[in-house]
């Protein structure tokens, strides 16, 4: 028996670490809304040396950009485009209330109004993955983060926090594969559930018999939980219906832009 | 000991590039996976104890940088890695291309490891797709960014005097019998 275990000893260890490794796998899949002690851990040490670099690199390019590369024409681009994200975030905000105010209305005394307290932060690293899509802040558990917390932009749902430390949280970008997201098309009404699938999404469960176009915009739901109702996701860049099916096939194209994310809002409460 | 903080203060930088500097200068896809190929070498060239253990550690680093689960890279790094092990005794350790192609294989078998788990045993939607739409592009930059990893050691081994522990390249060390 000795012998055989120490003729076969990489081979016993290479089976018991997968199966364990494994074990560890399967484990922390029933338990994802949590972050362990190791990924605490890791996020606190790592998160100043990741702020550090992010930090630096952005200095650099902000000196070569504003003081090297066309000054002026910079500043007033990058001025325009974010009053530009407000006033379109403003706009689809206010169209989204008006229809629901004739929603409302027409159900009489039904009122519905929330507010939130909102916490910006900023995108200090990306995932190291290319096929996951996940960011990290520079705000934690310190600043009143926790886990399954929405996080928008001016343009739009951006993810929610799936791992939080003391000073970071790793948000899970509505791109991911894993994500989903319980939408409606703001024209139509239709619903679905937008999933991650890379640099865009797609919206599952779309009826067959909705009227859908182009361009149409999509909001969140507030069914699953996460996101309140009336945040922008994305506009429909694709709509394929087949011959048969239940549904249509049906494409999304973020509304924010993710390879260009810098700061973001995390919404911290919800009070009905 | 002093070789593994090395190796592991090596790793925790090619960590960072990939997470903050290298995502601000290229686009995502062009992203070279330096930890893989970090991990090859050493499962090329290291004890085997030393390499397991820094095999699983950068497993479960990874997974804290990058995955939604802890766990799923450790496992994928360590069949890589025991792959590579059993695969090392039956090919020339000292042909320099030798690394290369273990990258470009390193590159496939992750990326085939990282979809059947997430397939069978995460609810992952479309990540196949995701997966085999950037995996050629992938490929390409891994071996890039092994070429110029390989070319950085080759400069470096004059400079410190060290022609020994280099996997697959012309001045192989004891441990692959040169």
């Amino acid at each position: 028996m000795g012998e055989f275990f120490k003729r076969h000893r990489i081979a016993i260890l290479a089976v018991v670490l997968l199966f364990l490794s494994l074990l560890l796998y399967s484990y922390n899949l029933r338990h994802k809304g949590t972050t362990t002690l190791f990924e605490q851990t890791v996020l606190t040490i790592t998160t100043p040396l990741q702020r550090g670099v992010d930090g630096f690199v952005k200095e650099v390019g902000q000196l070569w950009m504003n003081y090297l590369w066309l000054i002026d024409t910079r500043q007033e681009n990058l001025r325009l485009r974010d009053e530009m994200a407000q006033l379109r975030a403003r706009l689809s905000a206010e169209k989204e209330i008006s229809l629901e105010n004739q929603r409302l209305r027409r159900l009489l005394d039904f009122s519905e109004d929330f507010h939130h307290t909102v916490l910006p932060a900023r995108v200090i690293a990306e995932d190291i993955s290319s096929w996951a899509r996940t960011i990290v802040l520079n705000k934690g558990t310190a600043a009143g983060l926790r886990e399954g917390l929405p996080v928008v932009a001016a343009e739009g749902v951006v993810g929610r926090i799936i791992k939080v430390a003391p000073n970071s949280a790793r948000v899970l970008l509505i791109t991911d594969a894993s994500s989903a997201v319980a939408a409606l098309v703001q024209r139509t009404r239709t619903r679905g559930v937008a999933r991650g699938a890379g640099d865009h999404l797609s919206l599952d469960y779309a009826s067959r018999q909705a009227a859908l176009k182009l361009d149409d915009l999509l909001i969140t739901s507030g069914m699953g939980g996460v996101f309140p109702k009336g945040l922008v996701v994305g506009r429909i860049g694709l709509i394929e219906q087949g011959r048969f099916g239940l549904f249509q096939r049906v494409d999304l194209i973020p509304a924010a832009d993710f390879s260009r994310l810098e700061e973001v809002l995390v919404l911290l409460e919800d009070q009905q | 000991m002093k070789r593994l903080f090395v190796y592991l203060s090596f790793g925790l930088l090619l960590m960072l590039l990939q997470t903050t500097l290298l995502p601000q200068l290229l686009p995502r896809v062009l992203v070279p996976n330096l930890l893989l190929i970090l991990l090859l070498y050493l499962a090329l060239s290291e004890e085997f104890v030393n390499a397991l253990l820094l095999t699983l550690l950068f497993g479960l680093l990874q997974d804290c940088f990058g995955s939604t689960v802890l766990g799923l890279y450790a496992v994928v790094h360590l069949v890589i890695f025991f792959m590579v092990r059993v695969m090392v005794t039956r090919l020339s350790a000292e042909s320099p291309v030798l690394l290369l192609l273990l990258v470009a294989a390193g590159t496939l078998v992750q990326a085939f490891l990282v979809g059947a788990c997430l397939t069978l045993f995460a609810e992952a939607g479309s990540v196949l797709g995701i997966l085999l739409v950037t995996l050629p592009v992938q490929l390409f930059v891994n071996l890039l960014g092994a070429i110029f990893l390989l070319s950085g050691l080759l400069y470096l081994q004059p400079q410190f005097g060290a022609r020994s522990g280099m996997a697959g390249l012309p001045h192989q060390s004891r441990r692959h019998g040169a």
